[in-house]
């Protein structure tokens, strides 16, 4: 349906482009990272491709993709066991971050993949093209770790700061569990820092009344 | 009505005092029980009663609503199921005038200071009702972003499992917390006052005397 587009970007970036294929409707066109830009920049202003909506950036993977083994090797574990990512064979590149680009205009859809080596997870941001990429790369940051050049505030977006590692990588423990979030630091709103209760920048919690701060024989 | 930990014990004459009771541990030790002190026991006993009887009739909740859980509250909360019956009619929605902080949802590890400090808001007495398996143990969200039941961060009084579970389980859970309500010691004051130091020196030398010590 939309191999003309494909045509359209070949003929274009003859080098760029280094494979595309069609997988049930949905046309996929493979670049170089470093042409990303340029190509993605190609497609938003062409008049023929005029391709105004970037739908979703999408990471995958492939690091259980030949086995099939979707990390139960670590069911039983807080770890991600060692023998387990031994047995994994290393697929590289591991990484697709997927570009699916839409026209409003024209009805038309395409991919737009670039992969990644395991050891390199650096691309450029595409924040300058659309204003959406923004979310969308700080949620690639959060959930796979890919480092975006040139993003404007590259932060997790979904998770917390204190979050230890990128959970939708497959080498992810699956029964990891993380540390409690540290508590919120709400200052005395009424009466201002202090030595009062909630003044002098101390947690609530250190100087609310609570439990702890009661007899503890009165209610149990 | 359980035991009254603070009711005075009468000292056996053959004097049956435990070997582990220290001195400091006032709590633990045995007294004559005198008059007055049976008198106090007697009108804490009965306050305690009345405040609880008042406390569990009257339970306003703080709903604290995460997910789909809320859909089985509304219901509860309706005419059908009518959560009104039991006298926890009204839903606060500031913790400050909440007596019972409903956990209806999914927790998870970002929202959790949110939550202590909602629970921190609350005035004493409170309690917590964790309405759902989310809100008691995790649930089958067994992943990286689900806190694995709430009372990882404050402490829960009533467990209603379900997912999400019926307003009748809602119900029994609030019956359960209510019967718990009602057997708690209530005072009319609850701040803990400063030790009488000198009444304390006199109760342990006398103790100690009457021990051989």
């Amino acid at each position: 349906m939309s191999q003309a587009l494909v045509d359209l970007v070949r003929e274009k970036f003859p080098e760029a482009v280094t494979g595309s294929h069609s997988h049930r409707g949905d046309e996929v066109v493979i670049v170089r990272r470093e042409d990303l830009v340029e190509v993605i920049r190609f497609l938003r202003d062409d008049p023929q491709a005029d391709m105004k909506l970037l739908r979703q950036i999408a990471g995958v993977d492939l690091l259980t993709w030949r086995t099939e083994m979707t990390g139960g090797g670590s069911l039983a574990s807080i770890e991600a066991p060692e023998y387990a990512l031994q047995k994994t064979p290393q697929v590289e590149p591991r990484f697709y971050v997927a570009y699916n680009l839409y026209s409003i205009t024209r009805h038309h859809a395409l991919r737009v993949r670039v992969e990644l080596r395991s050891d390199d997870v650096k691309l450029p941001s595409i924040h300058s093209l659309y204003k959406t990429a923004d979310w969308w790369e700080r949620y690639l940051y959060d959930m796979f770790g890919f480092e975006f050049e040139g993003h404007p505030n590259l932060q997790r977006l979904l998770l917390y700061p204190e979050f230890q590692g990128h959970p939708l990588r497959k080498d992810y423990p699956v029964r990891k569990r993380q540390l409690l979030v540290p508590e919120l630091d709400f200052p005395d709103l009424i009466r201002g820092p202090g030595p009062g209760p909630g003044g002098a920048g101390l947690p609530m919690s250190q100087t609310h009344v609570g439990r702890h701060n009661v007899d503890p024989d009165a209610y149990d | 009505m359980s035991e009254n930990p603070h009711r005075l014990t009468v000292l056996k004459p053959e004097g049956n005092v435990p070997e582990s009771h220290q001195i400091g541990d006032e709590a633990a030790i045995p007294v004559l029980v005198t008059r007055l002190g049976e008198s106090i026991g007697f009108f804490e006993k009965n306050l305690s009663n009345a405040l609880g009887w008042a406390r569990k009739n009257s339970i306003f909740q703080y709903p604290f609503v995460t997910a789909c859980c809320g859909m089985e509250y509304m219901s509860a909360m309706a005419g059908r199921y009518d959560i009104a019956r039991f006298g926890a009619e009204f839903p606060r929605f500031s913790p400050r005038q909440a007596d019972l902080l409903m956990i209806v949802g999914t927790i998870n590890v970002k929202q959790s200071p949110v939550l202590k400090l909602v629970y921190e808001q609350m005035t004493e007495p409170k309690w917590v009702m964790a309405f759902g398996v989310c809100a008691s143990s995790g649930g089958f969200y067994d992943n990286y972003a689900t806190m694995q039941g709430a009372d990882r961060v404050i402490p829960v009084d009533v467990y209603v499992p379900g997912c999400p579970p019926r307003p009748e389980q809602v119900l029994d859970g609030l019956k359960i917390l209510q019967d718990k309500i009602q057997h708690q010691l209530h005072r009319a004051a609850t701040l803990e006052r400063a030790p009488d130091v000198e009444l304390e020196t006199k109760k342990r030398s006398f103790l100690g005397k009457l021990l051989g010590k």
